[in-house]
């Protein structure tokens, strides 16, 4: 079996004073792609908040190791540099700066903490055309100002650019799913699809099974009130879609 | 094109009037490090006038800035529209005093006006103080004052990607200046304002 990439033992979290998280534990190999599945509230973009360090969310107890490091002590950069990219479920707008802007900030401060020098502007700009076919954004996207005046759709798409630009170790991905047509949800799962590789690991946070579809997960869990309540294989899938996550528990 | 005055460098004109269908593009920006009282009168006396102020402020050390802004519609028809934003840290104090005023013969009259600070720090001052009065009645007039931190949740999608906390914070910034930055049409002049920001 491949290497552990990421490991969460008995992780607690709150916000605002409330604990979400009651004890997670998750390990993730390299090569595999999970699934976390679970009704609305259940924690879910709270786990992928924690796991990307958002400030406003505290870690009471547990831990979690990215590929051998404590994520924990990471700050949401460092995290980004050691390979880690979270497709938000509800993407940030950022008027006045332009995807293009965006993203050379993004690599470029990437490089310089690995101690490389700014990647060269055609070599960027080649890297932003390929990109953007790959989610089928045309020309102008790159002028547009971050997420700005974006349909759902479109926002969803930009946060797989991101992904396919910054090449994650581990990619998460909360509801990109929820609100695409049938043609975008390609396009995501196209995009995590070409991540898949023997050194990589993927998560898909969804409460919908149409992305599994197309991207079909090695292990499925079921998130139910800050706790994993069940893992196993692609089959559970099929069971939640036939009775729900009521009678879904440990 | 609209005419730009450097706050602490150029001379800014006290009152201007503006007459029959003239149009009026203005830009008033301060820099950091720069402290001063401006006092600025825009009366709109003909017909079919149009006035666009535009200001920028970074004040982010001990910088005491106010800024008096009154906007005089003295006959109908004409539109005046003003954007101001402001940040300031440190220990710095700013005031915004915008005044429209709109005669009780200036119908059809449509003025508008916003005034946006981002405070960088508990110790700074910012005061904001829109004032409308109005003695026609078929006019269009919105004011708007806010004074605001920078966002956590922008903050953190940008540091998510690997832009680190200082480098986010400048994004943030040239995010809320880009509106009136946009205005000033000299490229070099743009570029050091976005640069300044590094001194924010
Ligand atoms: N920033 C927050 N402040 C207060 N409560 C929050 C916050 N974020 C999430 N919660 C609460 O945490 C619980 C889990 O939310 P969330 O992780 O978003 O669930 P899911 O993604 O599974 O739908 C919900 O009860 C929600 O109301
Ligand atoms: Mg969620």
């Amino acid at each position: 079996m491949s290497e552990v990439l990421l490991e969460i033992k008995g992780l607690h979290a709150e916000v605002e004073g409330k604990e979400i998280l009651k004890g997670v534990d998750l390990a993730i190999r390299r090569g595999e792609v999970h699934a976390v599945m679970g009704p609305n509230g259940a924690g879910k973009s709270t786990l992928s908040a924690v796991l990307t360090g958002r400030p406003d969310y505290t870690v009471t107890a547990g831990s979690v190791t990215f590929a051998g490091r404590d994520l924990l002590t990471m700050s949401p950069e460092e995290r980004s540099w050691a390979g880690l990219f979270l497709s938000f479920q509800y993407p940030i707008e950022i008027p006045g700066v332009s995807i293009t802007n965006f993203m050379k900030a993004a690599i470029n401060a990437r490089r310089k903490a690995a101690g490389q020098e700014e990647m060269k502007p055609a070599e960027f700009l080649k890297l932003m055309k390929e990109k953007m076919a790959f989610v089928q954004m045309k020309g102008e996207f790159a002028k547009r100002e971050v997420n700005v005046g974006f349909s759902g759709g479109e926002k969803k798409r930009n946060e797989i650019f991101q992904m396919a630009m910054l090449d994650p170790t581990l990619a998460i991905l909360d509801e990109t799913d929820s609100g695409l047509d049938v043609d975008a949800l390609k396009i995501v799962a196209q995009g995590v699809n070409d991540l898949r590789s023997p050194e990589k690991a993927a998560i898909i946070v969804t409460h919908y099974q149409k992305l599994l579809e197309y991207v079909v997960p090695d292990v499925v869990h079921v998130l139910k009130e800050g706790r994993i309540v069940r893992t196993g294989g692609r089959e559970l899938v099929d069971i939640i879609e036939k009775e729900g996550f009521e009678k879904i528990d440990g | 094109m609209a005419k730009v005055y450097l706050i602490g460098k150029d001379a800014v004109p006290g009152r201007i009037s503006l007459g029959k269908g003239e149009l009026l593009d203005m830009v008033l920006v301060a820099l950091p490090g720069v402290s001063a009282d401006i006092g600025l009168e825009v009366d709109l006396d003909g017909e079919n006038a149009e006035l666009n102020l535009y200001g920028l402020y970074l004040c982010p050390n001990e910088e005491r800035l106010n800024i008096n802004v009154k906007v005089a519609h003295n006959v109908g028809r004409c539109t005046s529209r003003q954007l101001f934003k402001g940040i300031v840290g440190g220990r710095s104090r700013t005031g915004f005093y915008g005044l429209i005023y709109v005669a009780k013969d200036a119908q059809q009259t449509k003025a508008y006006q916003e005034n946006h600070n981002l405070q960088l720090s508990e110790e700074a001052k910012v005061e904001t103080r829109p004032q409308l009065e109005i003695y026609a009645d078929d006019v269009e007039c919105s004011h708007g004052a806010t004074v605001g931190k920078l966002d956590e949740q922008e903050q953190f999608y940008m540091r998510s990607r690997g832009i680190p906390e200082d480098k986010a914070r400048e994004l943030q910034m040239i995010s809320f200046i880009s509106s009136v930055a946009a205005q000033v049409e000299d490229e070099t002049l743009r570029e050091k304002i976005y640069d300044s920001l590094s001194e924010c």
